[in-house]
């Protein structure tokens, strides 16, 4: 039997993200930029800002990268994150120029050397594809040196130059059009993890933790330049249980980065 | 109460199990009523569709109809929108699946059958397309037309569009949620102009209710995104 709902039965305030959200809180969220990207109207970025951002979406830390370092200056921007890590809140993660395939894996000894646990690549904004020789290099290099590697692109290609070499990767742009190529590939690679950002049809997050398990779900939000609340949102409505919801919030991360 | 103006019912060819899960989904984000094209409809075949949510929408009260128009078969399309009424309060076009861009003449023909029909349209945009869209709306006297997802990453053109021509709507869904979005089209857009729509199933609420929560509206204007403005349009 179908129930009527007047407007008297809803909520006072439309679209209170909050009240569905209740008492749900981040404590790693594992897709964090500082800086800003030069070709879009875009938030500065600086770390206070995008701090505040995560305090305002009761997120304690961020796993955060540096866009000087993607896009401009690898060593200047990755200092710059290192620099970071003397707040709680942040995470550094590392970032290579894939465009440099020969300074790329200098900079991965050089941030393995400084005690860095993962590298983020960024292939969409430095236009490289994932049958490039620099991939491959890198994610070789990075396996090698026991580096978690966080990616972005399009995961029915990027899955590709990390398989069969014991990588373990966070795929960050994996969007639920494609849930499906990525299940096939990480049922065969256990390193393989996902960003929820992109997960956000109505079943996929409960899909992952029923096909692969929990552990390879990780919060992401990619704060400040998406609506952090978006995944926020979605993650605290799913149908997982409490203790998946504390592993994807931050748990799973914590075990692999931290 | 929130009224979603772009949902769908039935499955999708993607990996989920969504179809029917229309009002759990619904009822997750206290969205009272959604105004739904069938999947089928949309993708496939236009008039089965229609004729298998026609079932679905017998003896319930929180889910009403678009007609699903395929520009290339306006005979059917006739048909439907002559044989399709009462829960039926506005037609869904395609233009990707149909191969149909809002400049064809089959689309504008299938838009002015919306108009004989009294209904308003919902049509999808991306990028750029939506002020074709704005430009088909001036030219087809009595056109009342919806930009689904108001051109995605297309939002400043749909803000363009909408300036133009009053007759035009905006509705927000999207998988991607960047920053700012709806609170630059909210300051730029008469919010007389502006609906709430998720593409449930396809893409749970959470994308647009976040990205729309994010913007943080108030008063008449949140309450006409919400669901006045979508009462008077679809009569509802």
């Amino acid at each position: 039997m179908m129930t009527r709902m007047t407007i008297e039965e809803q909520p006072a305030i439309p679209f209170d993200a909050w009240s569905l959200i209740g008492g749900l809180e981040v404590t790693l969220d594992v897709d964090v930029l500082v800086g800003a990207f030069p070709d879009r109207d875009s938030p500065p970025g600086t770390p206070e800002s995008v701090g505040g951002l995560l305090a305002g979406h009761r997120t304690r830390a961020g796993a955060v990268a540096s866009l000087r370092a993607a896009l401009f200056d690898v060593r200047q921007g990755n200092d710059e994150v290192l620099a970071l890590a003397a707040e709680s809140r942040w995470l550094p993660v590392g970032a290579v120029d894939l465009r440099d395939a020969l300074g790329a894996g200098r900079e991965l000894d050089r941030l393995a050397g400084a005690g860095m646990r993962a590298v983020r690549l960024f292939p969409d904004e430095q236009g490289v594809d994932a049958s490039f020789p620099s991939v491959r290099h890198v994610a070789r290099r990075a396996a090698e040196l026991g580096l978690v590697v966080l990616t972005g692109g399009d995961v029915r290609r990027f899955w590709q130059p990390f398989a069969g070499i014991g990588a373990r990767v966070v795929f960050l742009d994996t969007h639920f059009y494609h849930l499906g190529d990525f299940l096939v590939a990480a049922l065969e690679e256990p390193g393989f993890h996902t960003s929820t950002r992109l997960l956000n049809s109505p079943d996929a997050l409960e899909t992952v933790a029923a096909e692969l398990g929990v552990e390879r779900l990780l919060h992401g939000t990619r704060a400040p330049h998406y609506e952090p609340i978006v995944p926020l949102l979605r993650l605290a409505t799913s149908g997982l249980d409490p203790a998946q919801v504390e592993a994807v919030a931050g748990g799973n991360a914590r075990r692999l980065l931290a | 109460m929130i009224i979603d103006v772009h949902a769908h019912w039935g499955p999708w060819f993607f990996t989920m199990d969504v179809a029917g899960a229309s009002l759990a989904t619904m009822d997750r984000y206290g969205i009272g009523k959604a105004i739904v094209s069938a999947t089928e409809a949309v993708i496939y075949d236009a008039q089965a569709g229609n004729r298998a949510l026609a079932k679905v929408l017998e003896g319930q009260d929180r889910l009403h109809g678009y007609v699903t128009v395929n520009p290339r078969r306006l005979r059917e399309a006739a048909e439907d929108l002559r044989d399709l009424t009462g829960p039926w309060v506005g037609v869904k076009i395609h233009t990707d699946y149909t191969g149909s861009p809002v400049t064809s003449p089959r689309m504008r023909a299938a838009l002015e059958l919306a108009v004989e029909a009294g209904l308003p349209a919902l049509v999808h945009t991306w990028g750029p397309s939506v002020l074709d869209l704005a430009q088909v709306c001036l030219d087809v006297p009595g056109l009342r037309v919806i930009a689904g997802h108001m051109g995605a990453d297309g939002h400043r053109y749909a803000i363009e569009a909408a300036r133009g021509c009053d007759r035009l709507y905006l509705e927000p869904c999207w998988s991607h949620a960047p920053a700012g979005r709806i609170a630059e089209v909210v300051a730029a857009v008469d919010d007389r102009q502006l609906l709430f729509g998720t593409d449930a199933t396809l893409i749970d609420p959470s994308s647009a209710f976040g990205a729309v929560a994010a913007a943080g509206l108030t008063g008449l204007t949140a309450e006409r995104v919400a669901w006045r403005n979508a009462t008077e349009l679809f009569s509802i």
